[in-house]
Protein backbone atom coordinates (compact mmCIF):
# COMPACT_ATOMS: atom_id res chain seq x y z
CA UNK A 1 0.00 0.00 0.00
CA UNK A 2 1.54 3.36 -0.96
CA UNK A 3 1.96 6.54 1.10
CA UNK A 4 2.20 5.09 4.59
CA UNK A 5 2.54 7.99 6.98
CA UNK A 6 4.69 7.49 10.05
CA UNK A 7 5.36 9.96 12.82
CA UNK A 8 8.94 10.51 11.66
CA UNK A 9 7.80 10.68 8.03
CA UNK A 10 5.39 13.44 9.00
CA UNK A 11 8.21 15.27 10.81
CA UNK A 12 10.43 15.06 7.70
CA UNK A 13 7.65 16.41 5.49
CA UNK A 14 7.28 19.35 7.84
CA UNK A 15 10.99 20.07 7.67
CA UNK A 16 11.15 19.64 3.92
CA UNK A 17 8.40 22.14 3.21
CA UNK A 18 10.93 24.92 3.96
CA UNK A 19 13.86 23.39 2.16
CA UNK A 20 16.20 26.36 2.15
CA UNK A 21 15.69 27.09 5.84
CA UNK A 22 16.15 23.42 6.71
CA UNK A 23 19.33 23.20 4.63
CA UNK A 24 20.75 26.36 6.20
CA UNK A 25 19.95 25.01 9.66
CA UNK A 26 21.61 21.72 8.74
CA UNK A 27 24.62 23.76 7.60
CA UNK A 28 24.85 25.35 11.05
CA UNK A 29 24.77 22.11 13.01
CA UNK A 30 27.04 20.46 10.44
CA UNK A 31 29.59 23.19 11.05
CA UNK A 32 29.38 22.68 14.82
CA UNK A 33 29.70 18.90 14.70
CA UNK A 34 32.32 19.08 11.95
CA UNK A 35 34.41 21.40 14.12
CA UNK A 36 33.93 19.06 17.07
CA UNK A 37 34.97 15.97 15.12
CA UNK A 38 37.97 17.66 13.53
CA UNK A 39 39.30 19.68 16.44
CA UNK A 40 38.57 17.34 19.33
CA UNK A 41 39.58 14.39 17.16
CA UNK A 42 42.81 16.20 16.36
CA UNK A 43 43.58 16.92 20.02
CA UNK A 44 42.71 13.36 21.08
CA UNK A 45 44.81 11.86 18.34
CA UNK A 46 47.57 14.15 19.57
CA UNK A 47 47.15 12.68 23.07
CA UNK A 48 47.15 9.14 21.69
CA UNK A 49 50.37 9.80 19.80
CA UNK A 50 51.89 11.24 22.94
CA UNK A 51 50.95 8.04 24.77
CA UNK A 52 52.55 5.97 22.00
CA UNK A 53 55.70 8.04 22.41
CA UNK A 54 56.04 6.63 25.92
CA UNK A 55 54.73 3.12 25.38
CA UNK A 56 56.75 2.45 22.23
CA UNK A 57 59.95 3.29 24.12
CA UNK A 58 58.94 1.48 27.33
CA UNK A 59 58.84 4.61 29.49
CA UNK A 60 56.91 4.08 32.74
CA UNK A 61 57.24 7.49 34.39
CA UNK A 62 57.90 11.03 33.16
CA UNK A 63 59.52 13.41 35.64
CA UNK A 64 58.91 17.14 35.08
CA UNK A 65 59.13 20.36 37.04
CA UNK A 66 56.22 20.92 39.44
CA UNK A 67 53.71 23.69 38.64
CA UNK A 68 55.45 24.87 35.49
CA UNK A 69 53.89 24.91 32.06
CA UNK A 70 57.36 24.88 30.51
CA UNK A 71 59.37 22.42 32.57
CA UNK A 72 63.09 23.02 33.18
CA UNK A 73 65.13 20.80 35.49
CA UNK A 74 68.80 20.50 36.42
CA UNK A 75 70.34 17.65 34.49
CA UNK A 76 72.21 16.58 37.64
CA UNK A 77 68.95 15.47 39.25
CA UNK A 78 68.95 12.49 36.88
CA UNK A 79 71.67 10.77 38.91
CA UNK A 80 69.53 10.89 42.07
CA UNK A 81 66.57 9.38 40.26
CA UNK A 82 68.68 6.70 38.58
CA UNK A 83 70.02 5.65 42.00
CA UNK A 84 66.56 4.78 43.35
CA UNK A 85 65.95 1.04 43.86
CA UNK A 86 62.96 0.63 41.51
CA UNK A 87 64.51 2.64 38.65
CA UNK A 88 66.21 0.68 35.88
CA UNK A 89 67.01 3.61 33.57
CA UNK A 90 66.59 7.37 33.80
CA UNK A 91 67.33 9.43 30.73
CA UNK A 92 67.19 13.21 30.37
CA UNK A 93 65.51 14.83 27.39
CA UNK A 94 64.72 18.22 25.92
CA UNK A 95 61.61 18.80 23.89
CA UNK A 96 60.83 21.81 21.71
CA UNK A 97 58.84 22.83 18.65
CA UNK A 98 60.91 24.53 15.96
CA UNK A 99 60.48 25.99 12.49
CA UNK A 100 62.64 23.90 10.17
CA UNK A 101 61.66 25.83 7.06
CA UNK A 102 59.13 28.66 6.55
CA UNK A 103 56.52 25.96 5.76
CA UNK A 104 57.48 23.07 8.01
CA UNK A 105 57.74 22.98 11.77
CA UNK A 106 58.48 19.90 13.81
CA UNK A 107 59.14 18.59 17.27
CA UNK A 108 62.84 18.51 18.06
CA UNK A 109 64.11 16.18 20.79
CA UNK A 110 67.44 16.19 22.50
CA UNK A 111 68.37 12.71 23.74
CA UNK A 112 71.68 11.32 24.94
CA UNK A 113 73.18 8.90 22.44
CA UNK A 114 72.81 6.05 24.92
CA UNK A 115 69.12 6.71 25.63
CA UNK A 116 67.02 3.54 25.76
CA UNK A 117 64.42 5.43 23.72
CA UNK A 118 66.67 5.17 20.67
CA UNK A 119 66.34 1.37 20.91
CA UNK A 120 62.64 1.71 19.95
CA UNK A 121 63.49 3.27 16.58
CA UNK A 122 64.00 1.27 13.40
CA UNK A 123 66.54 2.83 11.08
CA UNK A 124 65.46 2.98 7.46
CA UNK A 125 68.82 4.37 6.39
CA UNK A 126 71.96 5.54 8.16
CA UNK A 127 72.35 5.10 11.91
CA UNK A 128 72.50 6.77 15.32
CA UNK A 129 74.08 10.15 16.15
CA UNK A 130 76.97 10.62 18.56
CA UNK A 131 77.10 12.85 21.62
CA UNK A 132 79.08 16.02 21.11
CA UNK A 133 78.68 15.95 17.32
CA UNK A 134 76.59 18.25 15.15
CA UNK A 135 74.51 15.35 13.99
CA UNK A 136 70.84 14.51 13.98
CA UNK A 137 68.39 11.89 12.78
CA UNK A 138 65.01 12.44 11.08
CA UNK A 139 61.71 10.61 11.28
CA UNK A 140 60.77 9.06 7.98
CA UNK A 141 57.72 11.21 7.27
CA UNK A 142 59.63 14.39 8.10
CA UNK A 143 62.54 13.30 5.93
CA UNK A 144 60.10 12.75 3.08
CA UNK A 145 58.54 16.19 3.58
CA UNK A 146 61.96 17.86 3.69
CA UNK A 147 63.31 15.62 0.91
CA UNK A 148 66.39 14.86 3.01
CA UNK A 149 68.52 11.74 3.22
CA UNK A 150 71.52 10.76 5.35
CA UNK A 151 74.51 12.88 4.39
CA UNK A 152 72.43 16.04 3.83
CA UNK A 153 72.52 18.91 6.27
CA UNK A 154 69.73 20.63 8.15
CA UNK A 155 70.07 24.09 9.64
CA UNK A 156 68.62 24.67 13.11
CA UNK A 157 68.87 28.03 14.89
CA UNK A 158 71.65 29.04 12.49
CA UNK A 159 73.72 25.90 13.04
CA UNK A 160 74.20 23.25 10.37
CA UNK A 161 73.68 19.64 11.47
CA UNK A 162 74.56 16.55 9.47
CA UNK A 163 71.75 14.09 8.96
CA UNK A 164 73.16 10.69 9.90
CA UNK A 165 70.02 8.54 9.87
CA UNK A 166 66.37 8.28 8.95
CA UNK A 167 64.20 6.16 11.20
CA UNK A 168 60.71 4.78 11.57
CA UNK A 169 59.16 5.44 15.01
CA UNK A 170 56.22 4.10 16.98
CA UNK A 171 54.45 7.44 17.30
CA UNK A 172 53.65 10.26 14.90
CA UNK A 173 55.33 12.56 17.42
CA UNK A 174 58.58 10.71 16.76
CA UNK A 175 57.90 9.78 13.15
CA UNK A 176 57.64 13.46 12.24
CA UNK A 177 60.40 14.66 14.55
CA UNK A 178 64.07 15.59 14.66
CA UNK A 179 66.25 13.89 17.28
CA UNK A 180 69.70 15.20 18.09
CA UNK A 181 72.26 14.76 20.85
CA UNK A 182 71.11 16.26 24.14
CA UNK A 183 74.24 18.40 24.49
CA UNK A 184 73.72 19.93 21.03
CA UNK A 185 70.07 20.64 21.80
CA UNK A 186 71.13 22.34 25.06
CA UNK A 187 73.46 24.59 23.07
CA UNK A 188 70.98 25.72 20.45
CA UNK A 189 68.24 26.12 23.11
CA UNK A 190 70.52 27.96 25.56
CA UNK A 191 69.73 25.32 28.18
CA UNK A 192 73.19 24.17 29.18
CA UNK A 193 72.91 21.88 32.21
CA UNK A 194 69.13 21.91 31.97
CA UNK A 195 66.59 19.42 30.62
CA UNK A 196 62.85 19.42 30.02
CA UNK A 197 62.14 16.05 31.65
CA UNK A 198 63.52 12.71 32.69
CA UNK A 199 62.04 9.55 31.26
CA UNK A 200 62.16 6.64 33.64
CA UNK A 201 61.99 2.94 32.87
CA UNK A 202 61.33 0.85 35.98
CA UNK A 203 62.76 -2.53 36.86
CA UNK A 204 60.49 -5.52 36.23
CA UNK A 205 57.40 -5.53 38.46
CA UNK A 206 58.21 -7.50 41.62
CA UNK A 207 55.92 -10.38 42.56
CA UNK A 208 52.89 -9.63 44.76
CA UNK A 209 52.28 -6.09 43.50
CA UNK A 210 50.26 -4.77 40.55
CA UNK A 211 51.87 -2.64 37.84
CA UNK A 212 49.80 0.40 38.84
CA UNK A 213 50.75 0.08 42.52
CA UNK A 214 54.37 -0.42 41.53
CA UNK A 215 54.34 2.77 39.44
CA UNK A 216 52.69 4.68 42.30
CA UNK A 217 55.37 3.44 44.69
CA UNK A 218 58.09 4.53 42.31
CA UNK A 219 56.46 7.93 41.84
CA UNK A 220 56.46 8.47 45.62
CA UNK A 221 60.08 7.41 45.84
CA UNK A 222 61.10 9.86 43.10
CA UNK A 223 59.13 12.78 44.52
CA UNK A 224 60.52 12.08 48.03
CA UNK A 225 64.09 11.86 46.77
CA UNK A 226 63.91 14.92 44.52
CA UNK A 227 61.67 17.73 45.76
CA UNK A 228 60.21 20.20 43.24
CA UNK A 229 59.58 17.49 40.68
CA UNK A 230 56.39 15.83 39.54
CA UNK A 231 56.61 12.13 38.70
CA UNK A 232 53.68 11.13 36.51
CA UNK A 233 52.78 7.74 35.10
CA UNK A 234 53.28 7.85 31.34
CA UNK A 235 49.51 7.54 30.66
CA UNK A 236 48.73 10.53 32.90
CA UNK A 237 51.58 12.55 31.44
CA UNK A 238 50.21 11.99 27.95
CA UNK A 239 46.82 13.35 29.00
CA UNK A 240 47.97 16.06 31.39
CA UNK A 241 50.94 17.70 29.78
CA UNK A 242 50.56 21.35 28.99
CA UNK A 243 50.65 20.99 25.21
CA UNK A 244 47.94 18.32 25.13
CA UNK A 245 45.81 20.22 27.64
CA UNK A 246 46.12 23.37 25.55
CA UNK A 247 45.14 21.42 22.42
CA UNK A 248 42.11 19.97 24.25
CA UNK A 249 41.06 23.38 25.57
CA UNK A 250 41.32 25.08 22.18
CA UNK A 251 39.47 22.19 20.51
CA UNK A 252 36.62 22.12 23.02
CA UNK A 253 36.36 25.91 23.21
CA UNK A 254 36.23 26.42 19.46
CA UNK A 255 33.86 23.55 18.75
CA UNK A 256 31.59 24.59 21.66
CA UNK A 257 31.18 28.01 20.08
CA UNK A 258 30.42 26.43 16.71
CA UNK A 259 27.97 24.01 18.34
CA UNK A 260 26.26 26.84 20.21
CA UNK A 261 25.72 28.67 16.92
CA UNK A 262 24.30 25.45 15.44
CA UNK A 263 21.94 25.00 18.40
CA UNK A 264 20.73 28.60 18.04
CA UNK A 265 20.05 27.86 14.36
CA UNK A 266 17.88 24.85 15.18
CA UNK A 267 16.08 26.73 17.98
CA UNK A 268 15.34 29.62 15.61
CA UNK A 269 14.10 27.27 12.88
CA UNK A 270 11.86 25.33 15.23
CA UNK A 271 10.49 28.50 16.85
CA UNK A 272 9.66 29.92 13.41
CA UNK A 273 8.17 26.62 12.34
CA UNK A 274 5.88 26.42 15.38
CA UNK A 275 4.82 30.03 14.85
CA UNK A 276 4.02 29.40 11.18
CA UNK A 277 2.16 26.17 11.95
CA UNK A 278 0.03 27.49 14.80
CA UNK A 279 -3.12 26.86 12.76
CA UNK A 280 -2.00 23.34 11.84
CA UNK A 281 -1.24 22.54 15.47
CA UNK A 282 -4.84 23.58 16.20
CA UNK A 283 -6.06 21.15 13.51
CA UNK A 284 -3.95 18.34 14.97
CA UNK A 285 -5.33 19.04 18.45
CA UNK A 286 -8.88 19.00 17.04
CA UNK A 287 -8.09 15.63 15.45
CA UNK A 288 -7.27 14.20 18.85
CA UNK A 289 -3.55 14.88 19.14
CA UNK A 290 -2.57 15.39 22.76
CA UNK A 291 -0.07 18.01 23.97
CA UNK A 292 2.50 15.22 24.30
CA UNK A 293 2.05 14.32 20.63
CA UNK A 294 2.72 17.94 19.61
CA UNK A 295 5.83 17.99 21.83
CA UNK A 296 6.96 14.69 20.35
CA UNK A 297 6.45 15.94 16.78
CA UNK A 298 8.45 19.15 17.32
CA UNK A 299 11.20 17.34 19.22
CA UNK A 300 11.33 14.71 16.46
CA UNK A 301 11.82 17.46 13.88
CA UNK A 302 14.52 19.15 15.99
CA UNK A 303 16.24 15.83 16.67
CA UNK A 304 16.10 14.90 12.99
CA UNK A 305 17.87 18.18 12.22
CA UNK A 306 20.48 17.47 14.90
CA UNK A 307 20.96 13.85 13.80
CA UNK A 308 21.25 14.68 10.09
CA UNK A 309 23.52 17.63 10.78
CA UNK A 310 25.56 15.33 13.01
CA UNK A 311 25.98 12.69 10.31
CA UNK A 312 27.01 15.25 7.70
CA UNK A 313 29.21 16.98 10.28
CA UNK A 314 31.03 13.72 11.04
CA UNK A 315 31.80 13.22 7.35
CA UNK A 316 32.94 16.85 6.98
CA UNK A 317 34.97 16.74 10.21
CA UNK A 318 36.64 13.51 9.21
CA UNK A 319 37.47 15.00 5.84
CA UNK A 320 39.00 18.05 7.50
CA UNK A 321 40.99 15.82 9.83
CA UNK A 322 42.37 13.82 6.92
CA UNK A 323 43.23 17.05 5.14
CA UNK A 324 45.06 18.36 8.22
CA UNK A 325 46.94 15.09 8.49
CA UNK A 326 48.02 15.42 4.86
CA UNK A 327 49.35 18.97 5.25
CA UNK A 328 53.08 19.32 5.99
CA UNK A 329 52.39 21.96 8.67
CA UNK A 330 50.23 19.64 10.76
CA UNK A 331 50.73 16.16 9.39
CA UNK A 332 53.98 15.61 11.27
CA UNK A 333 52.38 16.22 14.63
CA UNK A 334 49.42 13.89 14.51
CA UNK A 335 47.93 11.05 12.50
CA UNK A 336 44.36 11.22 11.16
CA UNK A 337 42.72 8.58 13.29
CA UNK A 338 39.22 9.03 14.73
CA UNK A 339 37.99 6.51 17.27
CA UNK A 340 34.48 5.04 16.81
CA UNK A 341 33.76 6.26 20.34
CA UNK A 342 34.47 9.84 19.24
CA UNK A 343 32.06 9.43 16.31
CA UNK A 344 29.32 8.06 18.57
CA UNK A 345 29.99 10.88 21.02
CA UNK A 346 29.69 13.44 18.19
CA UNK A 347 26.38 11.97 17.07
CA UNK A 348 25.04 11.96 20.62
CA UNK A 349 26.05 15.61 21.04
CA UNK A 350 24.28 16.42 17.76
CA UNK A 351 21.09 14.67 18.86
CA UNK A 352 21.26 16.28 22.31
CA UNK A 353 21.74 19.67 20.63
CA UNK A 354 18.59 19.07 18.58
CA UNK A 355 16.63 18.09 21.66
CA UNK A 356 17.87 21.09 23.64
CA UNK A 357 17.12 23.47 20.77
CA UNK A 358 13.63 22.01 20.24
CA UNK A 359 12.60 22.00 23.89
CA UNK A 360 11.27 25.56 24.14
CA UNK A 361 9.46 25.60 20.75
CA UNK A 362 7.91 22.22 21.66
CA UNK A 363 6.73 23.55 25.00
CA UNK A 364 5.23 26.61 23.29
CA UNK A 365 3.49 24.48 20.68
CA UNK A 366 2.01 22.21 23.33
CA UNK A 367 0.67 25.14 25.32
CA UNK A 368 -1.38 26.51 22.42
CA UNK A 369 -5.13 26.45 23.04
CA UNK A 370 -6.74 24.32 20.29
CA UNK A 371 -9.46 26.92 19.67
CA UNK A 372 -7.04 29.86 19.56
CA UNK A 373 -4.72 27.88 17.27
CA UNK A 374 -7.59 27.00 14.92
CA UNK A 375 -8.59 30.67 14.68
CA UNK A 376 -5.01 31.69 13.89
CA UNK A 377 -4.41 32.46 10.22
CA UNK B 1 -33.23 6.61 33.08
CA UNK B 2 -29.93 6.29 31.19
CA UNK B 3 -27.72 9.33 30.54
CA UNK B 4 -27.98 10.99 27.15
CA UNK B 5 -24.95 10.88 24.85
CA UNK B 6 -24.37 14.63 25.23
CA UNK B 7 -25.91 17.08 27.62
CA UNK B 8 -25.30 20.82 27.89
CA UNK B 9 -26.08 22.20 31.35
CA UNK B 10 -26.40 25.98 31.71
CA UNK B 11 -23.45 26.60 29.38
CA UNK B 12 -22.02 30.10 29.56
CA UNK B 13 -18.96 31.42 27.80
CA UNK B 14 -17.57 34.93 28.04
CA UNK B 15 -14.45 36.57 26.65
CA UNK B 16 -12.47 39.72 27.47
CA UNK B 17 -13.17 39.55 31.21
CA UNK B 18 -16.89 39.15 30.67
CA UNK B 19 -17.33 42.06 28.23
CA UNK B 20 -18.26 39.62 25.41
CA UNK B 21 -20.78 36.92 26.26
CA UNK B 22 -20.87 34.25 23.54
CA UNK B 23 -23.16 31.85 25.41
CA UNK B 24 -25.60 32.98 28.09
CA UNK B 25 -26.94 29.72 29.53
CA UNK B 26 -27.60 26.90 27.09
CA UNK B 27 -29.30 23.63 28.06
CA UNK B 28 -30.14 20.64 25.84
CA UNK B 29 -29.70 16.88 25.54
CA UNK B 30 -28.68 14.88 22.50
CA UNK B 31 -29.28 11.15 22.34
CA UNK B 32 -27.03 8.65 20.58
CA UNK B 33 -27.70 8.42 16.84
CA UNK B 34 -29.52 11.76 16.61
CA UNK B 35 -29.04 14.22 13.74
CA UNK B 36 -29.17 17.73 15.12
CA UNK B 37 -28.76 20.99 13.22
CA UNK B 38 -27.70 24.10 15.11
CA UNK B 39 -28.37 27.35 13.29
CA UNK B 40 -28.20 31.02 13.99
CA UNK B 41 -26.87 34.27 12.62
CA UNK B 42 -23.19 35.18 12.67
CA UNK B 43 -21.96 35.80 16.21
CA UNK B 44 -24.86 33.98 17.78
CA UNK B 45 -22.50 31.55 19.57
CA UNK B 46 -23.16 28.41 17.51
CA UNK B 47 -19.50 27.72 16.72
CA UNK B 48 -18.54 28.39 20.35
CA UNK B 49 -21.15 25.84 21.35
CA UNK B 50 -19.77 23.32 18.84
CA UNK B 51 -16.24 23.81 20.19
CA UNK B 52 -17.48 23.00 23.69
CA UNK B 53 -19.43 19.96 22.56
CA UNK B 54 -16.25 18.80 20.76
CA UNK B 55 -13.99 19.32 23.76
CA UNK B 56 -11.92 22.03 22.10
CA UNK B 57 -12.85 24.60 24.73
CA UNK B 58 -14.33 24.72 28.22
CA UNK B 59 -17.30 26.85 29.32
CA UNK B 60 -16.87 29.76 31.72
CA UNK B 61 -19.61 28.13 33.76
CA UNK B 62 -21.94 25.19 33.36
CA UNK B 63 -20.79 21.88 31.93
CA UNK B 64 -20.99 19.46 29.02
CA UNK B 65 -21.67 15.86 29.99
CA UNK B 66 -20.68 12.94 27.78
CA UNK B 67 -22.62 9.83 28.80
CA UNK B 68 -23.15 11.53 32.16
CA UNK B 69 -19.48 12.42 32.77
CA UNK B 70 -18.32 16.06 32.78
CA UNK B 71 -15.90 17.04 30.01
CA UNK B 72 -12.65 18.48 31.36
CA UNK B 73 -13.33 17.03 34.81
CA UNK B 74 -14.16 13.34 34.64
CA UNK B 75 -13.41 13.05 30.94
CA UNK B 76 -10.01 14.16 29.61
CA UNK B 77 -10.56 16.51 26.65
CA UNK B 78 -7.68 15.15 24.55
CA UNK B 79 -8.85 11.57 24.99
CA UNK B 80 -12.43 12.59 24.29
CA UNK B 81 -11.49 14.32 21.03
CA UNK B 82 -9.26 11.44 20.02
CA UNK B 83 -11.75 8.64 20.63
CA UNK B 84 -15.25 10.11 20.44
CA UNK B 85 -15.22 13.14 18.14
CA UNK B 86 -14.76 13.64 14.41
CA UNK B 87 -14.51 17.28 13.33
CA UNK B 88 -15.43 18.63 9.90
CA UNK B 89 -14.69 22.29 9.20
CA UNK B 90 -15.96 24.82 6.72
CA UNK B 91 -12.42 25.50 5.42
CA UNK B 92 -11.60 21.76 5.32
CA UNK B 93 -8.35 22.30 7.25
CA UNK B 94 -6.38 19.68 5.33
CA UNK B 95 -2.61 19.75 5.80
CA UNK B 96 -1.10 21.09 2.55
CA UNK B 97 2.07 18.98 2.64
CA UNK B 98 0.20 15.69 2.87
CA UNK B 99 -1.67 13.85 0.14
CA UNK B 100 -5.26 12.72 0.67
CA UNK B 101 -4.23 9.31 1.98
CA UNK B 102 -1.76 10.87 4.42
CA UNK B 103 -4.22 13.52 5.58
CA UNK B 104 -6.59 10.77 6.70
CA UNK B 105 -3.78 8.87 8.40
CA UNK B 106 -2.59 11.90 10.35
CA UNK B 107 -5.66 11.67 12.57
CA UNK B 108 -4.68 8.11 13.46
CA UNK B 109 -1.05 8.91 14.30
CA UNK B 110 -2.02 9.85 17.84
CA UNK B 111 -3.35 6.34 18.42
CA UNK B 112 -1.08 3.34 18.82
CA UNK B 113 -2.13 1.51 15.69
CA UNK B 114 0.01 -0.40 13.22
CA UNK B 115 0.98 1.64 10.19
CA UNK B 116 -0.38 -0.89 7.67
CA UNK B 117 -3.75 -0.81 9.47
CA UNK B 118 -3.72 2.98 9.31
CA UNK B 119 -3.08 3.15 5.59
CA UNK B 120 -5.58 0.39 4.78
CA UNK B 121 -8.28 2.11 6.79
CA UNK B 122 -7.50 5.50 5.27
CA UNK B 123 -7.70 4.03 1.75
CA UNK B 124 -10.98 2.29 2.55
CA UNK B 125 -12.52 5.51 3.88
CA UNK B 126 -11.40 7.50 0.85
CA UNK B 127 -12.83 4.82 -1.43
CA UNK B 128 -16.09 5.10 0.48
CA UNK B 129 -16.01 8.83 -0.24
CA UNK B 130 -15.55 8.09 -3.94
CA UNK B 131 -11.94 9.26 -3.96
CA UNK B 132 -10.12 6.03 -4.81
CA UNK B 133 -8.52 7.78 -7.80
CA UNK B 134 -7.40 10.74 -5.67
CA UNK B 135 -5.42 8.97 -2.93
CA UNK B 136 -2.12 10.57 -3.80
CA UNK B 137 -3.44 13.98 -4.73
CA UNK B 138 -2.50 16.94 -2.56
CA UNK B 139 -5.16 19.36 -1.30
CA UNK B 140 -4.25 21.96 -3.93
CA UNK B 141 -4.89 19.33 -6.61
CA UNK B 142 -8.42 18.59 -5.37
CA UNK B 143 -11.70 20.42 -5.93
CA UNK B 144 -13.49 21.98 -2.94
CA UNK B 145 -15.99 19.13 -2.83
CA UNK B 146 -13.21 16.54 -2.95
CA UNK B 147 -11.34 18.30 -0.16
CA UNK B 148 -14.39 18.19 2.05
CA UNK B 149 -14.82 14.49 1.33
CA UNK B 150 -11.19 13.91 2.37
CA UNK B 151 -11.96 15.87 5.55
CA UNK B 152 -14.99 13.65 6.20
CA UNK B 153 -12.86 10.52 5.72
CA UNK B 154 -10.36 12.00 8.17
CA UNK B 155 -13.13 12.71 10.69
CA UNK B 156 -14.19 9.05 10.48
CA UNK B 157 -10.64 7.69 10.84
CA UNK B 158 -10.76 7.03 14.57
CA UNK B 159 -14.35 5.64 14.48
CA UNK B 160 -15.84 8.42 16.61
CA UNK B 161 -19.26 8.29 18.28
CA UNK B 162 -20.07 11.88 17.27
CA UNK B 163 -19.51 13.82 14.04
CA UNK B 164 -19.34 17.59 14.54
CA UNK B 165 -19.58 19.60 11.34
CA UNK B 166 -19.00 23.36 11.46
CA UNK B 167 -20.59 24.92 8.35
CA UNK B 168 -19.54 21.89 6.24
CA UNK B 169 -21.06 23.35 3.06
CA UNK B 170 -20.02 26.95 3.63
CA UNK B 171 -17.34 26.88 0.93
CA UNK B 172 -19.23 24.70 -1.57
CA UNK B 173 -21.60 25.28 -4.47
CA UNK B 174 -25.14 23.96 -4.27
CA UNK B 175 -24.41 20.68 -6.06
CA UNK B 176 -21.45 19.85 -3.83
CA UNK B 177 -23.38 21.04 -0.75
CA UNK B 178 -26.17 18.61 -1.45
CA UNK B 179 -23.65 15.82 -2.07
CA UNK B 180 -21.80 16.44 1.18
CA UNK B 181 -25.04 16.52 3.22
CA UNK B 182 -26.12 13.32 1.52
CA UNK B 183 -22.81 11.69 2.52
CA UNK B 184 -23.09 12.91 6.13
CA UNK B 185 -26.64 11.65 6.51
CA UNK B 186 -25.67 8.34 4.90
CA UNK B 187 -22.77 7.93 7.36
CA UNK B 188 -25.10 8.60 10.30
CA UNK B 189 -27.62 6.08 9.09
CA UNK B 190 -25.13 3.34 8.23
CA UNK B 191 -22.91 3.73 11.27
CA UNK B 192 -25.50 4.86 13.78
CA UNK B 193 -23.37 7.86 14.67
CA UNK B 194 -24.58 11.11 16.20
CA UNK B 195 -24.38 14.01 13.73
CA UNK B 196 -24.36 17.62 14.87
CA UNK B 197 -24.20 20.20 12.08
CA UNK B 198 -23.74 23.91 12.66
CA UNK B 199 -25.10 25.87 9.70
CA UNK B 200 -26.52 29.21 8.77
CA UNK B 201 -28.27 27.70 5.73
CA UNK B 202 -31.94 27.33 6.58
CA UNK B 203 -32.71 24.56 4.10
CA UNK B 204 -29.99 22.34 5.60
CA UNK B 205 -31.14 23.15 9.12
CA UNK B 206 -34.75 22.48 8.18
CA UNK B 207 -33.92 19.06 6.69
CA UNK B 208 -32.52 17.81 10.02
CA UNK B 209 -34.92 15.85 12.26
CA UNK B 210 -34.03 18.19 15.12
CA UNK B 211 -33.19 21.85 14.81
CA UNK B 212 -31.74 24.06 17.58
CA UNK B 213 -31.80 27.80 16.88
CA UNK B 214 -29.38 30.05 18.70
CA UNK B 215 -29.54 33.83 18.96
CA UNK B 216 -27.42 36.07 21.18
CA UNK B 217 -25.99 33.09 23.03
CA UNK B 218 -29.35 31.58 23.96
CA UNK B 219 -31.54 28.84 22.47
CA UNK B 220 -34.64 30.32 20.86
CA UNK B 221 -37.88 28.85 22.02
Amino acid sequence: MPSQLSFTGFAWKNLWRRRLRTLLTLGGITMGIGAFVALVGFSRAFETEWMRLYTSAGTDIAVVQTNFVKSELDQSLGAKIAALPDVARCVPMIFNLMDLTPDVNAIVYGWPADSYELDALTFVSGGRFHDGQRELILGQSLANDLKKIPGDTLSLEGTDFKIVGVYHGGSALVEGAVIMPLDQMQIISSMQGKVTAFHVRLRPVPPGISYDDYVKRAESEIEAAVPQVLADPAADRAANNAVVELAHSVAWGTSSIALFIGILGIANTMAMSVFERTHEIGILRALGWKSQHVILLILTEATALGFSGGLIGIVVGWGVLRLLAALPETGNIVSASVSPLHLVESLLIAVASGLAAGAYPAWRGARLSPVEALRYE
Amino acid sequence: MSSPLLEAQDLKKSYDDGRVQALRGVDFRIEAGEYVAISGPSGSGKSTLLHMLGGLDLPSSGQVLFRGAALGKTVNLDTYRSLQIGFIFQAFHLLPTLCALENVQVAMLAKHERSNHRVERAAALLEEMGLSNRLRHYPNELSAGERQRVAIARALANKPAILLADEPTGNLDSVNSAHIMEILEGIREQRGMTLIVVTHEQDIAASAPRHIRIRDGRIEA
